[in-house]
Protein backbone atom coordinates (compact mmCIF):
# COMPACT_ATOMS: atom_id res chain seq x y z
CA UNK A 1 0.00 0.00 0.00
CA UNK A 2 1.01 3.35 -0.78
CA UNK A 3 -0.23 5.91 2.09
CA UNK A 4 -0.36 9.52 2.74
CA UNK A 5 -1.37 10.52 6.27
CA UNK A 6 -2.26 14.15 6.94
CA UNK A 7 -3.15 16.62 9.88
CA UNK A 8 -5.88 16.01 11.65
CA UNK A 9 -7.52 13.08 12.87
CA UNK A 10 -7.48 9.84 10.74
CA UNK A 11 -9.34 7.24 10.89
CA UNK A 12 -8.81 3.59 10.14
CA UNK A 13 -11.05 1.25 8.67
CA UNK A 14 -11.55 -2.02 8.27
CA UNK A 15 -13.11 -5.31 8.43
CA UNK A 16 -11.73 -7.48 10.80
CA UNK A 17 -7.83 -8.74 9.32
CA UNK A 18 -7.81 -5.77 7.02
CA UNK A 19 -4.58 -4.99 8.72
CA UNK A 20 -4.80 -1.65 10.63
CA UNK A 21 -3.39 -2.55 13.80
CA UNK A 22 -0.69 -4.21 11.83
CA UNK A 23 -0.36 -0.52 10.15
CA UNK A 24 -0.18 1.00 13.23
CA UNK A 25 2.66 -1.45 14.77
CA UNK A 26 4.82 -1.13 11.56
CA UNK A 27 4.74 2.95 12.01
CA UNK A 28 5.68 2.32 15.81
CA UNK A 29 8.70 0.11 14.83
CA UNK A 30 6.96 -3.19 16.47
CA UNK A 31 6.67 -4.91 13.20
CA UNK A 32 9.61 -4.55 11.02
CA UNK A 33 8.14 -5.13 6.69
CA UNK A 34 10.37 -7.21 5.30
CA UNK A 35 9.76 -4.91 2.13
CA UNK A 36 8.60 -1.22 1.66
CA UNK A 37 9.06 1.96 3.35
CA UNK A 38 7.96 4.51 5.42
CA UNK A 39 8.24 7.62 7.47
CA UNK A 40 6.74 8.96 10.91
CA UNK A 41 6.96 12.92 10.62
CA UNK A 42 10.09 12.95 8.64
CA UNK A 43 11.82 9.92 10.42
CA UNK A 44 12.24 6.72 8.80
CA UNK A 45 10.42 3.96 10.21
CA UNK A 46 13.22 1.41 10.19
CA UNK A 47 15.91 3.30 11.30
CA UNK A 48 14.52 6.12 13.56
CA UNK A 49 12.69 4.22 15.77
CA UNK A 50 13.56 5.84 19.02
CA UNK A 51 12.80 9.48 17.46
CA UNK A 52 9.38 7.85 16.12
CA UNK A 53 8.35 6.77 19.76
CA UNK A 54 9.35 10.09 21.81
CA UNK A 55 7.20 11.74 19.01
CA UNK A 56 3.94 9.08 19.28
CA UNK A 57 1.80 8.62 21.92
CA UNK A 58 0.18 4.58 21.50
CA UNK A 59 -2.79 3.62 23.25
CA UNK A 60 -3.11 -0.11 22.76
CA UNK A 61 -6.85 -2.02 21.75
CA UNK A 62 -6.03 -4.47 24.53
CA UNK A 63 -5.76 -3.69 27.80
CA UNK A 64 -2.58 -3.08 29.59
CA UNK A 65 -1.10 -1.90 32.88
CA UNK A 66 1.48 -2.77 35.25
CA UNK A 67 0.10 -4.24 38.49
CA UNK A 68 0.99 -3.16 41.67
CA UNK A 69 0.84 0.11 40.60
CA UNK A 70 -1.53 3.57 41.13
CA UNK A 71 -1.98 5.75 38.09
CA UNK A 72 0.03 8.61 38.74
CA UNK A 73 2.58 6.02 39.55
CA UNK A 74 1.81 4.00 36.27
CA UNK A 75 1.45 7.43 33.79
CA UNK A 76 4.47 8.93 35.42
CA UNK A 77 6.51 5.77 35.08
CA UNK A 78 5.75 5.36 31.11
CA UNK A 79 6.12 9.11 31.07
CA UNK A 80 9.97 8.95 32.25
CA UNK A 81 10.53 6.02 30.09
CA UNK A 82 9.55 8.16 27.14
CA UNK A 83 12.34 10.26 27.95
CA UNK A 84 10.95 12.92 30.37
CA UNK A 85 12.75 14.07 34.04
CA UNK A 86 11.38 12.27 37.01
CA UNK A 87 10.33 15.49 38.73
CA UNK A 88 8.29 16.58 35.21
CA UNK A 89 6.90 13.33 34.41
CA UNK A 90 5.06 13.09 38.23
CA UNK A 91 3.61 16.88 37.55
CA UNK A 92 2.79 15.83 33.92
CA UNK A 93 1.11 12.55 35.14
CA UNK A 94 -1.26 14.77 37.27
CA UNK A 95 -2.43 16.90 34.76
CA UNK A 96 -3.48 14.36 32.02
CA UNK A 97 -5.18 12.16 34.62
CA UNK A 98 -7.40 15.21 35.73
CA UNK A 99 -7.37 15.68 31.91
CA UNK A 100 -9.06 12.35 31.14
CA UNK A 101 -11.37 12.20 34.51
CA UNK A 102 -9.20 10.03 36.30
CA UNK A 103 -8.56 12.75 39.15
CA UNK A 104 -10.50 11.87 41.76
CA UNK A 105 -9.19 8.01 41.23
CA UNK A 106 -5.42 9.03 40.79
CA UNK A 107 -3.82 7.06 43.51
CA UNK A 108 -6.09 4.07 43.61
CA UNK A 109 -4.82 0.88 42.46
CA UNK A 110 -4.92 0.14 38.75
CA UNK A 111 -6.50 -3.45 39.76
CA UNK A 112 -9.23 -2.10 41.34
CA UNK A 113 -10.25 0.14 37.75
CA UNK A 114 -12.95 -0.75 35.64
CA UNK A 115 -13.07 -1.27 31.96
CA UNK A 116 -13.64 2.67 31.52
CA UNK A 117 -11.22 3.98 33.76
CA UNK A 118 -8.53 1.48 32.13
CA UNK A 119 -9.47 2.84 28.77
CA UNK A 120 -9.02 6.31 29.79
CA UNK A 121 -5.64 5.57 31.91
CA UNK A 122 -4.32 3.95 28.52
CA UNK A 123 -4.92 7.45 26.80
CA UNK A 124 -3.36 9.22 29.46
CA UNK A 125 0.00 7.11 29.20
CA UNK A 126 -0.06 7.86 25.43
CA UNK A 127 -0.45 11.82 26.22
CA UNK A 128 2.05 12.08 29.08
CA UNK A 129 4.80 12.52 27.02
CA UNK A 130 3.10 15.19 24.69
CA UNK A 131 3.25 13.56 21.58
CA UNK A 132 3.34 15.15 17.89
CA UNK A 133 1.32 12.35 17.11
CA UNK A 134 -1.51 10.00 18.49
CA UNK A 135 -2.12 6.12 16.97
CA UNK A 136 -5.23 5.50 18.92
CA UNK A 137 -6.13 1.47 18.56
CA UNK A 138 -9.94 1.02 19.41
CA UNK A 139 -10.02 3.63 21.58
CA UNK A 140 -13.95 2.94 22.76
CA UNK A 141 -14.09 -0.64 22.00
CA UNK A 142 -14.70 -1.45 25.64
CA UNK A 143 -16.70 1.84 27.04
CA UNK A 144 -20.43 2.17 27.60
CA UNK A 145 -22.22 4.60 25.54
CA UNK A 146 -21.97 7.75 28.12
CA UNK A 147 -17.80 7.02 28.45
CA UNK A 148 -17.62 6.20 24.76
CA UNK A 149 -19.19 10.15 24.33
CA UNK A 150 -16.87 11.29 27.25
CA UNK A 151 -13.72 9.71 25.06
CA UNK A 152 -14.32 10.74 21.74
CA UNK A 153 -15.27 14.38 23.32
CA UNK A 154 -11.40 13.85 24.92
CA UNK A 155 -10.15 12.71 21.34
CA UNK A 156 -11.65 15.81 19.33
CA UNK A 157 -10.14 17.97 21.62
CA UNK A 158 -6.87 16.16 21.43
CA UNK A 159 -7.01 16.44 17.29
CA UNK A 160 -8.99 20.01 17.11
CA UNK A 161 -7.35 22.58 19.63
CA UNK A 162 -4.11 21.18 20.61
CA UNK A 163 -1.95 20.45 17.09
CA UNK A 164 -1.89 16.67 17.77
CA UNK A 165 -2.21 14.45 14.77
CA UNK A 166 -4.30 11.71 15.72
CA UNK A 167 -4.36 8.39 13.75
CA UNK A 168 -7.86 6.31 14.82
CA UNK A 169 -7.81 2.73 14.37
CA UNK A 170 -11.75 1.65 14.78
CA UNK A 171 -14.27 -0.65 13.73
CA UNK A 172 -16.94 1.34 14.83
CA UNK A 173 -18.03 3.96 11.93
CA UNK A 174 -19.99 6.27 14.20
CA UNK A 175 -16.51 6.74 15.93
CA UNK A 176 -15.16 7.67 12.84
CA UNK A 177 -17.40 9.39 11.39
CA UNK A 178 -17.69 12.08 14.14
CA UNK A 179 -14.44 13.04 14.86
CA UNK A 180 -12.57 12.43 11.86
CA UNK A 181 -11.59 14.56 8.83
CA UNK A 182 -9.87 12.25 6.60
CA UNK A 183 -10.54 8.15 6.53
CA UNK A 184 -8.13 5.37 5.25
CA UNK A 185 -10.59 2.22 4.65
CA UNK A 186 -8.33 -0.86 4.65
CA UNK A 187 -9.13 -4.22 3.21
CA UNK A 188 -6.84 -7.48 2.96
CA UNK A 189 -4.39 -5.26 3.58
CA UNK A 190 -4.60 -3.23 0.84
CA UNK A 191 -6.00 0.54 0.68
CA UNK A 192 -9.20 0.40 -0.45
CA UNK A 193 -10.52 4.08 0.08
CA UNK A 194 -8.75 7.23 1.07
CA UNK A 195 -9.61 10.72 1.53
CA UNK A 196 -11.37 13.51 3.10
CA UNK A 197 -14.70 12.54 3.84
CA UNK A 198 -16.57 14.56 1.79
CA UNK A 199 -14.28 14.20 -1.31
CA UNK A 200 -15.16 10.52 -1.10
CA UNK A 201 -18.73 10.66 -0.45
CA UNK A 202 -18.89 13.09 -3.62
CA UNK A 203 -16.87 11.30 -5.77
CA UNK A 204 -17.38 7.43 -5.70
CA UNK A 205 -20.84 7.08 -5.69
CA UNK A 206 -23.92 8.22 -5.91
CA UNK A 207 -26.59 6.34 -3.33
CA UNK A 208 -30.49 6.64 -3.91
CA UNK A 209 -33.21 4.96 -1.70
CA UNK A 210 -36.06 3.60 -3.43
CA UNK A 211 -39.19 1.90 -2.79
CA UNK A 212 -40.90 -0.60 -5.64
CA UNK A 213 -44.01 -2.11 -6.11
CA UNK A 214 -43.81 -5.58 -8.07
CA UNK A 215 -40.88 -8.34 -8.48
CA UNK A 216 -37.70 -6.51 -7.67
CA UNK A 217 -35.64 -9.34 -8.26
CA UNK A 218 -35.71 -8.79 -12.33
CA UNK A 219 -34.92 -4.77 -11.67
CA UNK A 220 -32.02 -5.64 -8.69
CA UNK A 221 -30.58 -7.41 -11.42
CA UNK A 222 -30.71 -4.88 -14.17
CA UNK A 223 -29.32 -2.11 -12.03
CA UNK A 224 -26.04 -4.52 -11.11
CA UNK A 225 -25.95 -5.18 -14.58
CA UNK A 226 -25.35 -1.10 -14.98
CA UNK A 227 -22.37 -1.26 -12.39
CA UNK A 228 -24.68 0.10 -9.06
CA UNK A 229 -24.24 -1.72 -5.99
CA UNK A 230 -27.62 -2.39 -4.71
CA UNK A 231 -28.61 -3.50 -1.04
CA UNK A 232 -32.42 -3.95 0.60
CA UNK A 233 -32.88 -3.06 4.10
CA UNK A 234 -35.04 -4.96 6.99
CA UNK A 235 -37.64 -1.89 6.32
CA UNK A 236 -37.73 -2.62 2.54
CA UNK A 237 -35.86 0.37 1.39
CA UNK A 238 -33.72 -0.54 -1.76
CA UNK A 239 -30.03 1.61 -1.57
CA UNK A 240 -28.67 1.55 -5.35
CA UNK A 241 -24.64 2.95 -5.20
CA UNK A 242 -24.81 4.28 -8.53
CA UNK A 243 -21.21 4.97 -9.76
CA UNK A 244 -20.52 9.10 -10.34
CA UNK A 245 -19.98 8.47 -13.62
CA UNK A 246 -23.90 6.87 -14.11
CA UNK A 247 -27.13 8.48 -14.90
CA UNK A 248 -29.84 8.42 -12.14
CA UNK A 249 -32.29 8.11 -15.18
CA UNK A 250 -31.04 5.07 -16.03
CA UNK A 251 -33.06 3.66 -12.80
CA UNK A 252 -36.18 4.45 -14.00
CA UNK A 253 -35.49 3.58 -17.28
CA UNK A 254 -34.47 -0.04 -15.41
CA UNK A 255 -37.73 -0.16 -13.86
CA UNK A 256 -39.51 0.74 -16.90
CA UNK A 257 -38.21 -2.42 -18.26
CA UNK A 258 -38.83 -4.80 -15.93
CA UNK A 259 -42.05 -3.18 -15.02
CA UNK A 260 -42.14 -2.62 -11.20
CA UNK A 261 -43.40 0.70 -10.09
CA UNK A 262 -41.01 3.17 -8.35
CA UNK A 263 -43.22 4.67 -5.26
CA UNK A 264 -40.58 6.19 -3.36
CA UNK A 265 -37.35 7.86 -4.68
CA UNK A 266 -34.71 9.82 -2.93
CA UNK A 267 -30.85 11.01 -3.25
CA UNK A 268 -29.22 10.19 0.08
CA UNK A 269 -26.17 11.37 1.73
CA UNK A 270 -23.95 8.62 2.06
CA UNK A 271 -23.21 7.71 5.52
CA UNK A 272 -19.69 6.23 6.39
CA UNK A 273 -21.31 2.93 6.65
CA UNK A 274 -22.20 3.20 2.71
CA UNK A 275 -19.14 4.09 2.02
CA UNK A 276 -17.13 1.84 3.95
CA UNK A 277 -19.38 -1.10 2.32
CA UNK A 278 -19.27 0.61 -1.39
CA UNK A 279 -15.15 -0.16 -0.51
CA UNK A 280 -14.54 -2.89 1.14
CA UNK A 281 -17.73 -5.16 -0.62
CA UNK A 282 -19.42 -6.07 2.69
CA UNK A 283 -22.97 -5.08 3.53
CA UNK B 1 -16.19 14.33 33.66
CA UNK B 2 -16.71 16.54 30.63
CA UNK B 3 -16.19 19.67 32.96
CA UNK B 4 -13.11 18.50 34.67
CA UNK B 5 -11.92 18.11 31.30
CA UNK B 6 -12.67 21.77 30.31
CA UNK B 7 -11.88 22.82 33.68
CA UNK B 8 -8.47 21.81 33.25
CA UNK B 9 -7.79 21.52 29.64
CA UNK B 10 -5.07 20.16 28.15
CA UNK B 11 -1.98 22.07 28.32
CA UNK B 12 1.64 21.10 26.05
CA UNK B 13 4.50 19.91 28.11
CA UNK B 14 7.05 22.61 27.44
CA UNK B 15 10.28 20.62 28.84
CA UNK B 16 12.22 18.71 26.87
CA UNK B 17 12.89 14.85 26.66
CA UNK B 18 16.62 13.76 27.88
CA UNK B 19 18.77 11.46 26.89
CA UNK B 20 19.38 8.95 29.46
CA UNK B 21 23.03 6.98 29.57
CA UNK B 22 21.00 3.89 31.81
CA UNK B 23 17.74 4.49 29.86
CA UNK B 24 16.83 0.95 31.67
CA UNK B 25 17.21 2.72 35.34
CA UNK B 26 13.39 3.67 35.96
CA UNK B 27 12.55 0.11 35.23
CA UNK B 28 15.19 -1.42 38.13
CA UNK B 29 13.61 1.31 39.99
CA UNK B 30 10.26 0.54 39.61
CA UNK B 31 10.86 -2.69 40.21
CA UNK B 32 12.48 -2.45 43.50
CA UNK B 33 9.98 -0.02 44.90
CA UNK B 34 7.07 -2.29 44.04
CA UNK B 35 8.93 -5.45 45.68
CA UNK B 36 8.64 -3.42 48.65
CA UNK B 37 4.95 -3.18 48.37
CA UNK B 38 4.34 -6.44 49.03
CA UNK B 39 4.47 -7.53 52.62
CA UNK B 40 5.89 -11.20 52.41
CA UNK B 41 8.97 -9.75 50.71
CA UNK B 42 9.93 -7.36 52.95
CA UNK B 43 9.62 -10.36 55.48
CA UNK B 44 11.64 -12.64 53.51
CA UNK B 45 14.09 -9.62 53.14
CA UNK B 46 14.07 -8.78 56.45
CA UNK B 47 14.92 -12.56 57.09
CA UNK B 48 18.00 -12.63 54.24
CA UNK B 49 20.33 -10.95 57.11
CA UNK B 50 19.93 -13.31 59.62
CA UNK B 51 22.80 -15.65 57.98
CA UNK B 52 25.15 -12.24 58.48
CA UNK B 53 24.32 -11.00 61.68
CA UNK B 54 25.00 -14.90 62.97
CA UNK B 55 28.25 -14.93 60.99
CA UNK B 56 29.05 -11.12 62.66
CA UNK B 57 28.70 -12.46 66.19
CA UNK B 58 30.94 -15.23 64.80
CA UNK B 59 33.22 -12.67 63.95
CA UNK B 60 33.30 -10.62 67.76
CA UNK B 61 33.60 -14.60 69.41
CA UNK B 62 36.59 -14.77 67.51
CA UNK B 63 38.27 -11.76 68.52
CA UNK B 64 37.04 -12.08 72.43
CA UNK B 65 37.78 -16.18 72.27
CA UNK B 66 39.10 -15.92 76.27
CA UNK B 67 35.61 -14.37 77.11
CA UNK B 68 33.79 -17.21 75.62
CA UNK B 69 36.20 -19.78 76.89
CA UNK B 70 33.27 -21.06 79.18
CA UNK B 71 30.70 -21.89 76.34
CA UNK B 72 33.49 -22.74 73.89
CA UNK B 73 35.78 -24.72 75.40
CA UNK B 74 38.02 -27.06 72.25
CA UNK B 75 36.25 -24.86 69.66
CA UNK B 76 39.50 -23.27 68.38
CA UNK B 77 39.58 -24.77 65.40
CA UNK B 78 35.49 -23.38 64.52
CA UNK B 79 36.42 -19.72 65.49
CA UNK B 80 39.84 -19.33 63.56
CA UNK B 81 38.83 -17.42 61.09
CA UNK B 82 40.19 -17.43 57.63
CA UNK B 83 38.78 -16.69 53.85
CA UNK B 84 36.59 -20.35 54.32
CA UNK B 85 34.61 -18.52 57.04
CA UNK B 86 34.23 -15.55 54.42
CA UNK B 87 33.18 -18.61 51.97
CA UNK B 88 31.31 -20.88 54.04
CA UNK B 89 28.67 -17.66 54.58
CA UNK B 90 28.63 -17.24 50.82
CA UNK B 91 28.07 -20.80 49.70
CA UNK B 92 25.76 -22.17 52.50
CA UNK B 93 22.37 -23.50 51.82
CA UNK B 94 20.34 -21.46 54.32
CA UNK B 95 21.93 -18.19 52.09
CA UNK B 96 21.14 -19.77 48.93
CA UNK B 97 17.61 -20.56 50.03
CA UNK B 98 16.71 -17.23 51.37
CA UNK B 99 18.11 -15.62 48.33
CA UNK B 100 15.44 -17.56 46.32
CA UNK B 101 12.89 -16.76 49.03
CA UNK B 102 13.93 -13.06 48.25
CA UNK B 103 14.35 -13.53 44.45
CA UNK B 104 10.94 -15.38 44.24
CA UNK B 105 8.84 -12.41 45.69
CA UNK B 106 10.69 -9.69 43.82
CA UNK B 107 11.69 -11.18 40.80
CA UNK B 108 8.85 -14.13 40.04
CA UNK B 109 6.14 -11.44 38.50
CA UNK B 110 9.15 -9.30 36.77
CA UNK B 111 8.15 -10.34 33.65
CA UNK B 112 5.27 -12.51 34.05
CA UNK B 113 2.93 -9.90 35.67
CA UNK B 114 3.87 -8.09 32.29
CA UNK B 115 2.96 -10.64 29.83
CA UNK B 116 -0.18 -11.22 32.05
CA UNK B 117 -1.03 -7.30 31.76
CA UNK B 118 -0.05 -6.99 28.01
CA UNK B 119 2.14 -4.36 29.61
CA UNK B 120 5.00 -5.07 26.83
CA UNK B 121 3.92 -3.16 24.26
CA UNK B 122 3.48 0.38 26.51
CA UNK B 123 7.22 0.03 27.00
CA UNK B 124 8.26 -0.81 23.58
CA UNK B 125 5.92 2.05 22.49
CA UNK B 126 8.63 3.87 24.49
CA UNK B 127 12.39 4.88 22.97
CA UNK B 128 13.27 1.81 24.91
CA UNK B 129 15.47 -1.35 23.13
CA UNK B 130 14.78 -4.95 24.04
CA UNK B 131 18.56 -4.63 26.30
CA UNK B 132 17.40 -2.02 28.05
CA UNK B 133 13.70 -3.44 29.28
CA UNK B 134 15.81 -6.64 30.07
CA UNK B 135 18.98 -4.54 31.78
CA UNK B 136 16.35 -2.97 33.68
CA UNK B 137 14.92 -6.34 34.82
CA UNK B 138 17.80 -8.59 35.26
CA UNK B 139 19.22 -4.75 37.44
CA UNK B 140 16.16 -5.90 40.06
CA UNK B 141 17.71 -8.94 40.57
CA UNK B 142 20.98 -8.30 40.47
CA UNK B 143 20.53 -4.91 43.41
CA UNK B 144 18.76 -8.15 45.64
CA UNK B 145 21.28 -10.58 45.38
CA UNK B 146 24.38 -7.92 45.76
CA UNK B 147 22.87 -6.15 48.62
CA UNK B 148 22.56 -9.94 50.62
CA UNK B 149 25.80 -11.45 49.62
CA UNK B 150 28.31 -8.75 48.58
CA UNK B 151 27.16 -5.90 51.06
CA UNK B 152 27.30 -8.55 54.03
CA UNK B 153 30.39 -10.19 52.25
CA UNK B 154 32.18 -6.76 52.69
CA UNK B 155 30.92 -5.64 55.82
CA UNK B 156 31.97 -8.98 57.70
CA UNK B 157 35.14 -8.36 56.55
CA UNK B 158 35.24 -4.94 57.55
CA UNK B 159 34.11 -5.89 61.19
CA UNK B 160 37.00 -8.27 61.44
CA UNK B 161 39.41 -5.55 60.54
CA UNK B 162 37.37 -3.75 63.43
CA UNK B 163 37.12 -6.73 65.41
CA UNK B 164 40.46 -7.23 65.53
CA UNK B 165 42.47 -3.94 64.97
CA UNK B 166 44.36 -4.41 62.53
CA UNK B 167 44.97 -4.99 58.80
CA UNK B 168 46.86 -7.80 59.63
CA UNK B 169 44.01 -9.96 58.46
CA UNK B 170 42.99 -7.96 55.20
CA UNK B 171 47.39 -8.24 54.36
CA UNK B 172 47.36 -11.63 54.51
CA UNK B 173 44.53 -12.30 52.41
CA UNK B 174 44.11 -9.11 49.89
CA UNK B 175 42.63 -11.30 47.58
CA UNK B 176 39.64 -11.83 50.13
CA UNK B 177 37.37 -8.51 48.71
CA UNK B 178 37.47 -9.92 45.39
CA UNK B 179 36.50 -13.33 45.83
CA UNK B 180 33.44 -11.78 47.86
CA UNK B 181 32.90 -9.87 45.21
CA UNK B 182 33.65 -12.15 42.22
CA UNK B 183 31.37 -14.79 44.25
CA UNK B 184 28.41 -12.04 44.66
CA UNK B 185 28.59 -11.19 40.92
CA UNK B 186 28.44 -14.87 39.99
CA UNK B 187 25.66 -15.45 41.73
CA UNK B 188 24.05 -12.42 40.54
CA UNK B 189 24.27 -13.53 36.87
CA UNK B 190 23.47 -16.64 37.16
CA UNK B 191 19.97 -15.53 39.61
CA UNK B 192 19.32 -12.55 37.03
CA UNK B 193 18.96 -15.26 34.19
CA UNK B 194 17.62 -17.60 36.16
CA UNK B 195 14.62 -15.84 37.50
CA UNK B 196 14.14 -14.26 34.78
CA UNK B 197 13.62 -17.31 32.46
CA UNK B 198 11.21 -18.51 35.15
CA UNK B 199 8.98 -15.53 35.15
CA UNK B 200 9.17 -15.56 31.01
CA UNK B 201 7.90 -18.54 30.84
CA UNK B 202 4.53 -18.02 32.67
CA UNK B 203 2.21 -15.30 33.02
CA UNK B 204 0.96 -16.41 36.23
CA UNK B 205 3.71 -14.92 38.80
CA UNK B 206 2.22 -17.10 41.43
CA UNK B 207 3.06 -20.64 39.30
CA UNK B 208 6.89 -18.62 38.83
CA UNK B 209 7.03 -18.76 41.95
CA UNK B 210 6.51 -22.36 42.92
CA UNK B 211 8.85 -22.81 39.26
CA UNK B 212 11.72 -20.96 41.04
CA UNK B 213 11.82 -23.05 44.44
CA UNK B 214 11.00 -26.23 42.73
CA UNK B 215 13.78 -26.21 40.06
CA UNK B 216 16.07 -24.97 42.51
CA UNK B 217 15.90 -27.75 45.08
CA UNK B 218 14.95 -30.66 43.05
CA UNK B 219 17.77 -30.53 41.47
CA UNK B 220 19.02 -30.86 44.36
CA UNK B 221 16.88 -33.81 45.02
CA UNK B 222 17.49 -35.28 41.66
CA UNK B 223 21.48 -35.10 42.47
CA UNK B 224 20.66 -36.57 45.79
CA UNK B 225 18.62 -39.51 44.32
CA UNK B 226 21.42 -40.16 41.70
CA UNK B 227 24.38 -40.37 43.25
CA UNK B 228 22.57 -42.68 45.60
CA UNK B 229 22.00 -44.94 42.65
CA UNK B 230 25.68 -44.38 40.29
CA UNK B 231 27.67 -42.69 43.16
CA UNK B 232 29.52 -40.99 40.65
CA UNK B 233 30.67 -37.38 42.03
CA UNK B 234 29.68 -35.63 38.35
CA UNK B 235 26.93 -36.03 39.19
CA UNK B 236 26.46 -33.30 41.50
CA UNK B 237 26.50 -31.01 38.07
CA UNK B 238 22.80 -31.51 37.94
CA UNK B 239 22.87 -29.50 41.07
CA UNK B 240 22.31 -25.73 41.00
CA UNK B 241 22.97 -25.48 44.52
CA UNK B 242 26.46 -28.29 44.39
CA UNK B 243 27.16 -25.99 41.10
CA UNK B 244 27.20 -22.78 43.05
CA UNK B 245 29.18 -24.40 46.14
CA UNK B 246 31.88 -25.93 43.85
CA UNK B 247 32.09 -22.53 42.07
CA UNK B 248 32.60 -20.84 45.61
CA UNK B 249 35.02 -22.67 46.70
CA UNK B 250 37.01 -22.48 43.84
CA UNK B 251 36.68 -18.68 43.67
CA UNK B 252 38.11 -18.49 47.37
CA UNK B 253 40.58 -20.89 46.43
CA UNK B 254 39.03 -23.82 49.29
CA UNK B 255 38.61 -26.71 49.35
CA UNK B 256 36.43 -28.16 46.63
CA UNK B 257 33.10 -29.91 48.05
CA UNK B 258 32.76 -32.05 45.11
CA UNK B 259 35.46 -34.24 43.17
CA UNK B 260 35.45 -33.00 40.01
CA UNK B 261 37.42 -29.80 38.48
CA UNK B 262 35.86 -26.64 39.44
CA UNK B 263 35.96 -25.38 35.64
CA UNK B 264 32.87 -28.33 35.03
CA UNK B 265 30.58 -26.40 37.23
CA UNK B 266 31.50 -22.83 35.86
CA UNK B 267 30.57 -24.19 32.41
CA UNK B 268 27.28 -25.78 33.33
CA UNK B 269 26.25 -22.51 34.85
CA UNK B 270 27.57 -20.46 32.33
CA UNK B 271 26.29 -23.11 29.68
CA UNK B 272 22.41 -22.57 31.56
CA UNK B 273 22.74 -18.96 31.29
CA UNK B 274 23.07 -18.79 27.69
CA UNK B 275 20.48 -21.29 27.08
CA UNK B 276 17.93 -18.79 29.23
CA UNK B 277 19.72 -16.21 27.20
CA UNK B 278 18.00 -17.67 24.33
CA UNK B 279 14.78 -18.70 25.60
CA UNK B 280 14.11 -14.76 27.25
CA UNK B 281 15.43 -13.50 23.47
CA UNK B 282 12.54 -16.21 22.07
CA UNK B 283 9.83 -14.90 24.67
CA UNK B 284 10.17 -11.54 25.09
CA UNK B 285 9.78 -9.65 21.46
CA UNK B 286 9.98 -6.05 21.02
CA UNK B 287 9.49 -6.57 16.92
CA UNK B 288 8.63 -9.14 14.70
CA UNK B 289 9.25 -9.30 10.87
CA UNK B 290 5.90 -9.34 8.96
CA UNK B 291 6.00 -11.25 6.00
Amino acid sequence: MTLSLGRGAVGLLGPNGAGKSTLLRILLGFLAPDKGEGKVLGHDIRRDQALIRRAVGYMPESDCFVAGMDAVTFTSYFGELSGMPRQEAMKRAHEVLFYVGLGESRYRLLDQYSAGMKQRLKLAQALVHDPKILFLDEPTSTLDPHGRTEVLELIRDISTSKDIQVLISSHILADIESICSSVVILNKGKVAAEGRMEDLRAIRYSLYELRVKGDGGPFRLDLEAMGCRVEETEDRIIKVYMPAEGDRMDIFRAASRTGVQLRYFVKSRTSLEDLFAGAVGVD
Amino acid sequence: MAATVRAKGYAHWDGRPVDRRFPWWPITRMGIQLAFRKKRFKLAFAMSFAPAFVFLAGLYISERLEDFQAFFRGSDRLLNITPDYFKIYLTNDSLHFLIVLVLAFAGAGLVADDLKHNSLQLYFARPLRKKDYLLGKMSVVAFFVLIVTALPGLVLLLFKLVFAGSFKFFLDYPWLPLSILGYAALLTVFFAFYILLLSSLSKNSRYVTILVFMTFFFSSILHGILYGIFRLPALALVSIPANLQQTGASLFGQKLPHAFPAVWSFLVLAAACAVSGLVINRKIRSVEVVK
